[in-house]
C-alpha cells in the first residue's frame, strides 16, 4: 500500500492523522510538564500570594482536563483510524469479494447440481407415472 | 499700532486678487471674501501654541490672589475670563491624561493596577504548600474522572460483546456493499451500477452509528413485555424513502377479464416484515436493492412498451404494462411496491392465483443478463478499439457489411419482446397439455399417452405421444413429437412427415384425432399380420361414404387365411366411428336360384354384414378384433 502513490486528498488525510496524534501526545505532555512545573511554585510574581495560587489551582484543572481532552481525542483518532481503515484497505475487501464470490460459486454448483439430480429423477420418475396415468382407465 | 499724533489709517487696497487673465486682456478677479471667510482666515493666522506660551507667562502677573510678586502689571489682561478659562485648561488635561491611564490599565497588557500593599503579607508556606497540594488533587480528580469515563466505555464495549462493535460491523457491511466516506459521513451504494445496470435512480445509503438513547428508552418498557432477544446492531442504515418498503413485479395471464396464470414475484420469498424498524441492515439493504431492482425492471419494460411497435400496440398505465400475448389473452406486468401500511391489504389478493414463479424469473434473469451484456464485453476486443460492439460488428468492417447488414446488427430483442414470447410459449403449452390431456381422457380405446421431455428452453419445449393400445403395445404403436413453439407447434409424424399448426388448439386436436383413425387401421393390420390374415388394400382417404366433416374415412379389408372369410374395417375420425363388417364368400349353405347357377360364384365374396362392436367381448377395439378373427378362423 506505501508503494502505490496515493491520491492527493488521501496523503493529506493520512497526514492530518499524524499530525493530530503527534498534537495530542504534546499536547499532553506538555500539560504535564506544566502542571509539575506548577506544582514547584517557584516564580515570582507582583501579585499576592493568595491570588497566584488560585491562579495556579485553576491552571492545574485546566492543564488536567486539558490532559483528559487529548485522551479522548486520541481514542477518536483510533476510531478515526480504524474506520478509514475499513472503507479503504482494497485489498482486503477484493479478498472478501473473491472469497465470497467463490463460496457463491460453490454454492451455486451445489444448488445446480442438486436440481439437476432432482429433475433427472423427477423426469424419470414423471415418465412413469405418465405413463402409469396414461394407461390406466381412470382419468380424471 | 497706535501711534501718538497723526492718524494714519491702514486699509487693504481696494482691489481684489486677480485670479486670471484670459487672452483677450481681461482680468477676472477674486470675489471679496466675506466677513465669515475673511474671519476664518484671520483664524488661521493664529499660532495657538504661541499664545499659549505667551498667555503662562502672563497668567502669573494676572493672579493678583495668588501670586505676590507679580511685577509686570503693565499688560493687564485684555479678557476678563482669562484666569477662569486656565483653570478649566488644566483640568481637562489632568481628566485626559487620568483616562489614558485608565485606557492602558484596562488592557492589562502594559499595566496593572495594583492595591499598594501597606506591608507585605507574609503567608505561611505551610499555607501554600497545602493550597498546591489542594490544587494538584483537583487536577488529579479531573484526570481520574476522565481515566473512569474512558476505562467504563471500554468495559461497556467489551462486556456486551453481543452486540457487536461498530467497527466490526462497518467492516462487515463492508465487506458486502459498497462504502466511501463523504466528508463526515459514510454514503453507501446499493445500485446495480457496478453489476452493468444504466438506471439513473441513485441507491446511496447513510451510514450512522446507532444512539444509544434507542437502547437506554428501552429498558424501562422491557419489564412489561418481552425482553429484546436480539440487541440492536452498532450500526443504523438509512434508506432513502422511495427504496423502503417491500416492491415485488406482478406478472399475469388474463384471458380477457379472467385470470389464466397469475404470478407474484417477490425475491424476499415471504415479504420481510418491512414494519420493523430495527431490522437487520442487510435484510434492510437487501430490500432496498430489491425495490431498486424492480423499479430498474419495470422502468426499462414501460420505456420498450412504448417504443415497440407492435400489432397490438402496448399499453402502460401507471404502474401497470399490458401487453397482448395471443388474441383474447393478454400479459399484464405490475410493479407493486408496498410500504409497511397496505402490504397486508394487498397480500390476500395475489393467493387467488396458485402459479410458479418462472415468468417473473425470468423478467428478473433477462435484466440480469442485459447487466451482465453490458459489463462482460465479447472478446477479443483490440486494446484500441470502443468497448461494446460485438465481434460480429467488429468484423462488419473487413467484411465491408453493408447497411442492412448493420441495421441489423443493431437489433437486439428487447425485454418485453423476449418476456412476451416466453408468456406466449407458456400459453402455448399450456393448451397443448390441456389439449392432450382431454383427448387422453376422451378416448378410452387407444391409449395416447404423452410424455413432456425434460430439457426444453423458456420458449421451446417438446412432447412426445404415443398412441397405442392396451395389450397390443408390441403389435402396434403411432409415434408423434410436437415441438411447442412460441406462436406455433410443429408436429413430426409417424411417417417423418412434419406439420405446422397455429396456436388454435383446435388443430391439433383434429391431428391427433387423424391419428388415432390411423393407429387403429394399422394397428388392425398388423395384428391380422400375426393372427395369419392378408391384408387384401387399405387406404387411409377412402373416398367412398359419407362426406366426413374431418378429413376422410380410412379402412382396410383383411381376409381369412382359407380366404373364405373377408372382414372390413372403416373408420371415420368422427368420435370413434368404426365400422367392422364380415362377409363370408363361399357360404356354407347354398341354394341355386336363378341368377346364381353355381356354387364357384359364390367364392366372388358375398355381403357384408355389420358387426355389433358394442355386442362383442373384448377390452378394447383390437381385442375384439382378435377375437374376430380367432373366431372366423376356427369356424372355417
Amino acid at each position: 500500500m506505501s508503494t502505490r502513490a496515493l491520491p492527493q486528498s488521501k496523503e493529506a488525510l493520512l497526514k492530518s492523522y499524524r499530525t493530530r496524534l503527534k498534537d495530542d501526545v504534546k499536547s499532553m505532555l506538555e500539560n504535564f510538564e506544566e502542571i509539575i512545573k506548577l506544582a514547584k511554585g517557584e516564580h515570582d510574581t507582583q501579585l499576592s500570594r493568595l491570588t497566584q495560587c488560585e491562579q495556579d489551582t485553576y491552571e492545574m484543572h485546566v492543564r488536567s482536563a486539558n490532559i483528559v481532552r487529548a485522551g479522548e481525542s486520541l481514542m477518536k483518532l483510533v476510531s478515526d483510524i480504524k474506520q478509514y481503515l475499513i472503507l479503504n484497505d482494497f485489498p482486503s475487501v477484493n479478498e472478501a469479494i473473491t472469497q465470497n464470490s467463490k463460496l457463491f460459486r460453490t454454492k451455486q454448483a451445489e444448488c445446480d447440481q442438486k436440481l439437476m439430480s432432482l429433475r433427472d429423477d423427477m423426469a424419470a420418475d414423471l415418465y412413469d407415472l405418465e405413463e402409469e396415468y396414461y394407461s390406466s382407465i381412470n382419468k380424471m | 499700532m497706535a501711534f501718538n499724533g497723526v492718524n494714519i489709517s491702514v486699509e487693504a487696497p481696494i482691489e481684489n486678487q486677480i485670479q486670471e487673465i484670459t487672452y483677450d486682456g481681461v482680468e477676472i478677479y477674486q470675489p471679496p471674501l466675506t466677513l465669515s471667510e475673511s474671519l476664518a482666515k484671520y483664524a488661521q493666522k493664529i499660532d495657538f501654541s504661541k499664545t499659549e506660551a505667551d498667555l503662562k507667562c502672563e497668567d502669573t502677573l494676572d493672579d493678583s490672589k495668588s501670586d505676590s510678586d507679580s511685577k509686570e502689571a503693565f499688560q493687564s489682561s485684555l479678557w476678563p475670563w482669562d484666569n477662569v478659562r486656565n483653570k478649566l485648561r488644566n483640568a481637562f488635561q489632568e481628566i485626559c491624561v487620568l483616562a489614558d491611564v485608565l485606557a492602558v490599565a484596562k488592557d492589562k497588557k502594559y499595566m496593572v493596577l495594583d492595591p499598594v500593599p501597606q506591608e507585605p503579607l507574609e503567608t505561611k508556606t505551610m499555607v501554600q504548600i497545602f493550597a498546591r497540594k489542594k490544587a494538584l488533587a483537583g487536577a488529579a480528580d479531573v484526570l481520574l474522572a476522565g481515566v473512569e469515563k474512558l476505562k467504563t466505555s471500554q468495559n461497556e464495549a467489551a462486556r456486551n460483546r453481543t452486540t457487536p462493535d461498530f467497527h466490526i460491523e462497518l467492516l462487515r457491511l463492508r465487506q458486502n456493499w459498497r462504502l466511501k466516506k463523504v466528508s463526515n459521513t459514510i454514503i453507501g451504494d446499493l445500485s446495480y451500477r457496478t453489476a452493468g445496470s444504466k438506471y439513473l435512480q441513485t441507491g446511496t445509503f447513510e451510514v450512522t452509528k446507532a444512539e444509544e438513547d434507542e437502547k437506554s428508552s428501552s429498558p424501562p418498557s422491557s419489564p412489561g413485555g418481552v425482553p429484546p432477544i436480539k440487541p440492536s446492531s452498532a450500526l443504523k442504515v438509512s434508506i432513502p424513502s422511495e427504496l423502503q418498503g417491500v416492491a415485488y413485479i406482478e406478472v399475469l395471464c388474463q384471458k380477457d377479464q379472467e385470470d389464466l396464470c397469475s404470478a407474484n414475484i417477490n425475491l424476499l420469498g415471504s415479504g420481510a416484515p418491512s414494519s420493523n424498524p430495527d431490522m437487520h441492515w442487510q435484510q434492510k439493504l437487501e430490500a432496498a436493492q430489491n425495490v431498486l431492482f424492480c423499479k430498474e425492471l419495470f422502468n426499462q419494460l414501460a420505456k420498450e412498451a412504448v417504443e415497440l411497435q407492435a400489432p397490438i400496440p402496448h399499453m402502460v398505465v401507471g404502474n401497470q404494462i399490458m401487453a397482448t400475448v395471443l388474441p383474447g389473452i393478454q400479459l399484464i406486468i405490475a410493479l407493486r411496491h408496498s410500504t409497511t401500511a397496505d402490504k397486508k391489504l394487498e397480500k390476500p389478493a395475489p393467493s387467488k392465483s396458485e402459479h410458479d414463479h418462472v415468468l417473473e424469473h425470468s423478467l428478473h434473469q433477462l435484466l440480469r443478463e442485459v447487466h451482465h451484456k453490458n459489463t462482460h464485453h465479447p472478446f477479443p476486443h483490440p486494446a484500441t478499439g470502443p468497448l461494446g460492439p460485438s465481434k460480429k460488428r467488429m468484423m462488419a468492417g473487413p467484411m465491408a457489411a453493408d447497411r442492412y447488414e448493420l441495421l441489423e446488427m443493431t437489433k437486439q430483442e428487447k425485454l418485453l419482446e423476449q418476456i412476451v414470447k416466453q408468456a406466449q410459449h407458456f400459453i402455448m403449452r399450456m393448451r397443448t397439455e390441456y389439449v392432450l390431456d382431454t383427448i387422453a381422457k376422451e378416448f378410452k380405446d387407444p391409449l395416447i399417452s404423452s410424455h413432456w421431455n425434460t430439457l426444453n428452453s423458456p420458449t421451446q419445449s417438446c412432447v412426445k405421444i404415443n398412441i397405442s393400445t392396451h395389450g397390443y403395445d408390441a403389435v402396434c404403436r403411432t409415434p408423434l413429437v410436437i415441438h411447442v413453439g412460441e406462436k406455433s407447434l410443429k408436429c413430426i409424424c409417424r411417417d417423418g412427415k412434419v406439420m405446422n399448426m397455429s396456436y388454435e388448439p383446435q388443430e391439433l386436436r383434429d391431428l391427433i384425432f387423424c391419428h388415432i383413425n390411423q393407429h387403429q387401421i394399422l394397428a388392425i393390420q398388423a395384428l391380422a399380420k400375426t393372427m395369419g390374415w392378408q391384408s387384401l388394400g387399405n387406404s387411409n382417404h377412402l373416398g367412398s361414404g359419407p362426406v366426413e366433416p374431418l378429413g376422410n374415412a380410412a379402412s382396410c379389408l383383411l381376409v381369412s387365411p382359407t380366404g373364405d372369410r373377408i372382414i372390413a374395417v372403416r373408420c371415420e375420425p368422427q368420435a370413434s366411428g368404426l365400422q367392422v363388417s364380415v362377409a363370408h364368400s363361399p357360404r356354407t349353405d347354398f341354394f341355386p336360384s336363378r341368377l346364381v347357377t353355381e356354387r364357384k360364384w359364390e367364392h366372388l365374396g358375398g355381403q357384408f354384414r355389420d358387426v355389433r362392436l358394442d355386442k362383442m367381448e373384448g377390452k378394447n377395439f383390437l381385442h375384439k378384433m382378435e377375437l374376430l378373427m380367432a373366431s372366423l378362423t376356427s369356424n372355417s
